[in-house]
């Protein structure tokens, strides 16, 4: 079997000769009013690895969805092998030799390995019966091919992630894919797992299978793909050899000549509002989830937390917010707050915008006004002994839906019945509008359309020259680098570094959020 | 004596209807189908089990008319809580009351009589004697002489057991409850398996019925599954739907019955005795439930 | 307004389509004018009195349920929490040697206190050990129905009436009747706390954070609400509303515990059907608790007169249900998957 000796030192192929296994050609689509893809046609050439990149919302997920039969496309045709298919599901795709890792793997947590690869195509016999022993053959063979080490035994509800990554993929050689896309598929993986990954992938090529990798990790995409397409805004902006081409530019062509939506003006003053000490949070197995972190932030100073989701951010929130029991000291407004509830930490005066809008930002089911009051319905600007003052708490929400420019027909109007943005306005009038000391924040421009996300950026940072000490969670590092002061890296629990605002850079805080210690030393 | 002939016969009697239920919850719970309306279609089988009898004669064709009202109740909650998407605790409450007043409705339409219908011509399941077992002291009681539900029963739990392990539909039975997109994906339909395991499900918790109507005794009264659905989905739940934990567990409660049975015989008031199993139902759940959750934070 | 009406539109459609699948049944203008007799008219207005007895008790019962299903608990112990409370009131009307006015009220907070303390014990086990609310509350009926029963028929059985009930509880502390009709006063106690409920979920900060936790427990949480604290409140709340129903049927129509009689006319499903019908909207639940009322009584009329049998109401009223299964689904909110 032709390997690769070591990550990235690999020798590149020749694209132009080898046969297109499936092409794109003019696809465009539209979700009601924006346009999500636009004229995008490139093609999957046989044994290639091909990375798609962009930033989040360019299209590239989208793209894939289409390809592999969850969406349909408003114009353009998807051709497998030379000819035109409809791609009406899933099942047609798999039918054509396409197999995708999702994100959110499509795993069934209680049965096996082996079970898991055989669902829906269990070649029966006589009577139905599964011929377990066939089947397990033909795995065994998949998984010493591609030198996998998994347990065909195991449930994969006991597998850790990379495992369960794996799973899927061997998942796909079984059906016989000869096309595998992966969607992010480092984003839940560690550094050294990501490597392993990559080794597979190069395996799998080496045996005629074409990667097709979305992402939007730019080092991954130098180390290990052939060719690079790039996304921005529903279009396809360029293309490169990855021999012909660097991290600079494509971040460049990624990012476009884009305006500064909003202007950052450092607000920090020199009073610490909140100071976290050796803050760490126990899982119920394993390592802890958060360990030792330790932060100051400053009054009018926006705290920036990155990584890669699932290193302690939500711990980290939950703790600062009062979810979660946690070890080590926070303190704000003169006090350790760790052993006080949500309630008592909101009276001292913290802010919580939820990256969850659906459960735990908003109740869905109420009305835009009792959403506005959460929090503060004891106070007495709402009620009085015990009863809500209706006439206030409608003048309330109406003022703050005329500040916060939030679309709705009434105070009354339920609040699922609103889009993305303005249900996230109401969070943020109802948050800003307590006046926090402290305000923490998780991704709070998640499913957000863009002329939202600007006014919603403006409000953070208008708060925040107020005086209001704000930790702002995100996962995207263009929202982190537009808005912090300065930008702390949770990676596997710790606080692997803290870059101030001059010396931000993407290649530094990605290395950061992988486990390299390339910035600035926490 | 305590362990006489008659405690070691009533066993498995009583317990037979719970564990059919239980074999058929457990099935709903695979594919994540809350079925808690297991109680009304223990009753819609037990009625439809004597008016199958009454009308031929025959008890085997008695179950079979059982069965076959089984399956519909099976269907009905699927049209409600698969096809329109119901809740299945709504539905199931509906099914129930559903059960309570259609049972009792048929009963004065058909028989014209109320509360119970007792008839001679309402004649007992086919017993299976053992012969040379029967002389054994006590087990004899136990294995010889019983219905044919009691060993259709206990033979379904390994037959349903290497079902769900080496058959198709018994791995996409499995499959389903877990992640019904990654089902589509691969072109199974979670809503068939979803209705078949219903309609499985229905048919053998009329058996149960059929079991207490048709062979416990010869006759029919109003809500005489008398909460064996709870216990059934109780037990299911205890044992995280494995069907080889099923088995002993119904055992148990078929014990605790039986017992009560033999403490009623010695004075203790009937509303006591039928009281245990409840009660022990919630102490057992405590305490799984319980350790279910230290095992996870282990 | 516009926004419950279109909440209630189905309902009322269904209740519509019952209405039609019940004439279906009686065709004949005898059958409608039995029903209507039955649930409405007779003797001195007979039949309307006893429809408003029944209401009482079934308004009380599905209070008690609202109160739990709005706060997305999801309490089906209500028929344990009746009984429990009639059993206790009926101990302290006939036993408790003191005077006429004493008895009454002792017997009312008795049946008040011991009822929400089961309620409260199914939520114990949840927090505990958890075992679902939706199951223990329902395994709790077992015992509580059988030790009312075992009451009834043993220890404190009327030895000298051929009935398995209680004796008679004192007469002079029995709820009074209006007068000339069989209709007591526990329809004005159970009419008040509806009333109090429905405006205190409307107006008040605890009504509000009942019902947004109903709405969603994360919400609740990420506000600051006192969740637990919410959780037994609205528990024993929701079972002292289901004791002080038990008082009303003891202390009024029959002046005595009788084995069944809150178990056997399903009075806990139907107050279940009677919310769920409502939507979960309070001032709501009152219409359908009574609609349910009417529907039973006046089939008992229309069995009388013209041998339709009464169960026809019960059929009903269950498919009812199960169409409303799909929209009362998405009211009950606030709780993980299918109930566990």
């Amino acid at each position: 079997m032709e390997g690769r000796p070591t990550v990235g030192a690999r020798v590149k192929q020749n694209e132009t000769s080898t046969p297109a296994v499936c092409r794109l050609s003019g696809i465009s689509k539209a979700f009601g009013a924006t346009q999500a893809l636009q004229d995008v046609s490139f093609e999957v050439r046989k044994g290639e690895f091909l990375a798609l990149i962009g930033e989040n919302g360019a299209g590239k997920s989208t793209t894939m969805g289409i390809l592999f039969g969850l969406l349909d496309p408003d114009a353009g045709t998807v051709e497998i092998a030379g000819r035109p298919q409809a791609m009406r599901s899933a099942r047609d795709a798999i039918a054509a030799g396409l197999g995708m890792v999702h994100q959110h793997f499509m795993l069934y947590p209680d049965l096996t390995v082996l079970e898991n690869i055989i669902v829906g195509q269990e070649d029966t016999g006589r009577g139905g019966r599964i011929p377990l022993a066939t089947h397990r053959a033909r795995a065994t063979e998949i998984l010493r091919d591609f030198d996998f080490a998994l347990d065909l035994d195991r449930k994969v509800a006991d597998l850790p992630v990379d495992a369960r990554q794996q799973v899927e993929i061997v998942k796909l050689l079984y059906r016989g894919a000869s096309v595998v896309i992966l969607d992010e598929p480092t984003a839940v993986l560690t550094p050294q797992e990501s490597i392993a990954l990559y080794r597979m992938l190069a395996r799998l090529q080496a045996q005629g299978t074409s990667i097709v990798l979305i992402t939007h990790k730019l080092d991954e995409v130098m180390d290990n793909a052939d060719r690079i397409l790039v996304m921005r805004r529903g279009k396809l902006v360029a293309e490169r050899a990855t021999a012909e081409t660097n991290t600079a530019e494509l971040a460049e062509l990624m990012v476009g000549d884009r305006i500064e939506v909003v202007e950052k003006h450092s607000a920090a003053g020199a009073d610490v509002v909140l100071s976290v000490a050796n803050l760490t949070v126990q899982r119920q197995q394993g390592k802890p989830a958060l360990r030792d972190v330790n932060f100051e932030v400053h009054a009018g100073e926006v705290f920036g937390i990155a990584g890669v989701s699932g290193n302690g951010q939500k711990e980290l929130v939950n703790a600062l917010v009062g979810l979660e029991g946690a070890q080590g000291a926070v303190r704000f407004a003169g006090r350790d707050i760790l052993p006080l509830d949500v309630a008592a930490r909101r009276a001292l005066g913290l802010g919580y915008m939820a990256e969850d809008r659906m459960a735990m930002g908003l109740a869905q089911a109420g009305s835009v006004a009792e959403n506005l009051i959460a929090g503060r319905e004891g106070k007495s600007a709402f009620s009085t002994r015990g009863f809500l003052t209706k006439s206030r708490i409608r003048k309330f929400s109406r003022d703050l839906i005329d500040r916060f420019d939030i679309r709705t027909p009434s105070d009354r109007q339920t609040v699922a019945k609103l889009s993305g943005g303005n249900q996230q306005k109401i969070v943020v009038a109802r948050e800003l509008s307590a006046r926090p000391q402290l305000l923490v924040v998780e991704n709070p421009c998640w499913g957000v359309d863009v002329g939202a996300i600007t006014f919603i950026h403006k409000q953070i940072l208008e708060l925040a020259a107020t005086g209001c000490a704000v930790v702002l969670v995100s996962s995207d590092l263009e929202e982190l680098f537009a808005l912090s002061d300065r930008v702390g890296v949770l990676c596997d629990g710790a606080l692997n570094a803290i870059f101030p605002r001059d010396g931000l850079d993407a290649i530094a805080v990605g290395a950061a959020m992988t486990g390299g210690r390339e910035g600035v030393p926490a | 004596m305590f362990f006489d002939s008659a405690l070691m016969d009533s066993i498995p009697r009583l317990f037979t209807p719970v564990l059919l239920a239980a074999i058929g919850s457990a099935l709903c719970e695979r594919v994540n189908v809350f079925n808690i309306a297991l109680e009304g279609m223990m009753l819609i089988g037990a009625f439809f089990a004597v008016v199958g009898t009454y009308y031929t004669g025959n008890a085997l064709a008695g179950l079979g008319v059982a069965m076959v009202a089984g399956a519909l109740s099976g269907l009905v909650f699927a049209y409600f809580g698969v096809t329109r998407g119901g809740d299945h605790i709504i539905v199931s409450i509906g099914f129930n009351v559903l059960a309570i007043g259609l049972t009792a409705f048929l009963l004065g339409q058909i028989f014209g009589v109320s509360g119970q219908f007792d008839d001679p011509r309402i004649v007992q399941l086919p017993r299976i004697d053992l012969g040379p077992v029967a002389d054994i002291p006590l087990l004899g009681d136990f294995l010889s002489g019983q219905s044919i539900l009691v060993w259709f029963a206990v033979i379904m739990v390994f037959v349903v057991h290497w079902f769900l392990k080496n058959h198709k539909y018994g791995l996409r039975l499995r499959a389903a409850g877990q992640n019904d997109a990654a089902m589509r994906t691969v072109g199974v339909s979670p809503e068939a398996l979803k209705t078949s395991a219903l309609i499985t499900c229905g048919t053998l918790c009329a058996m149960g019925g059929a079991q207490l109507s048709i062979s416990n005794v010869t006759l029919y009264t109003d809500g005489m599954s008398a909460g064996r659905g709870w216990i059934a989905l109780v037990i299911v739940m205890m044992c995280n739907a494995r069907l080889l934990w099923v088995l002993p567990t119904a055992l148990l409660f078929g014990l605790v019955d039986a017992f009560g049975f033999r403490m009623q015989g010695l004075g203790l008031p009937q509303q006591l005795t039928e009281s245990v199993p409840y009660v022990l139902a919630i102490v057992v759940l405590m305490l799984v439930f319980r350790n279910r959750r230290a095992r996870l934070a282990r | 307004m516009t926004r419950t009406l279109r909440k209630v539109a189905l309902p009322i459609g269904v209740v519509a389509l019952g209405l039609v699948l019940l004439l279906a049944f009686a065709p004949t203008r005898e059958a409608v004018l039995a029903f209507l007799n039955g649930a409405f008219g007779g003797r001195n207005n007979f039949n309307l009195y006893s429809t408003l007895s029944r209401f009482a008790i079934l308004l009380g019962v599905a209070m008690s349920v609202l109160v739990s299903f709005r706060a997305g608990l999801l309490n089906i112990g209500a028929e344990g929490q009746l009984v429990l409370g009639g059993l206790t009131a009926a101990m302290i009307g006939v036993y408790l040697p003191a005077p006429p006015l004493v008895v009454t009220v002792s017997a009312l907070l008795g049946a008040m206190v011991v009822a929400a303390l089961w309620a409260m014990l199914a939520g114990l086990i949840e927090r505990a050990t958890n075992v679902p609310l939706l199951i223990g509350s329902l395994l709790l009926n077992y015992p509580a129905v059988y030790l009312a029963s075992y009451f009834v028929s043993h220890p404190f059985r009327d030895v000298n009436s051929g009935a398995t009930q209680s004796f008679r509880i004192l007469r002079e502390a029995g709820l009074p009747r209006f007068t000339g009709t069989i209709l007591d006063y526990g329809i004005v106690l159970i009419g008040i706390t509806a009333l109090v409920v429905i405006v205190l979920e409307r107006t008040s900060v605890f009504g509000y954070r009942v019902r947004m936790q109903g709405y969603s427990v994360g919400f609740a949480r990420a506000s600051g609400f006192p969740t637990r604290r919410l959780y037994y409140r609205t528990l024993m709340i929701s079972g002292a509303i289901a004791g002080m129903t038990g008082f009303v049927a003891v202390f009024g129509m029959n002046q005595r515990f009788i084995d069944g009689m809150l178990t056997a006319p399903l009075y806990a499903w139907t107050g279940i059907a009677a919310v769920l019908m409502a939507a979960i909207i309070p001032w709501v639940t009152p219409i359908t608790a009574f609609f349910f009322a009417a529907l039973a009584t006046g089939a008992i009329g229309m069995e009388r007169s013209v041998g339709i049998p009464r169960e026809v109401g019960q059929i009903i009223q269950a498919i009812i249900v199960l169409y409303l299964s799909g929209v009362a689904g998405k009211m009950l909110s606030g709780r993980d998957g299918k109930g566990r």
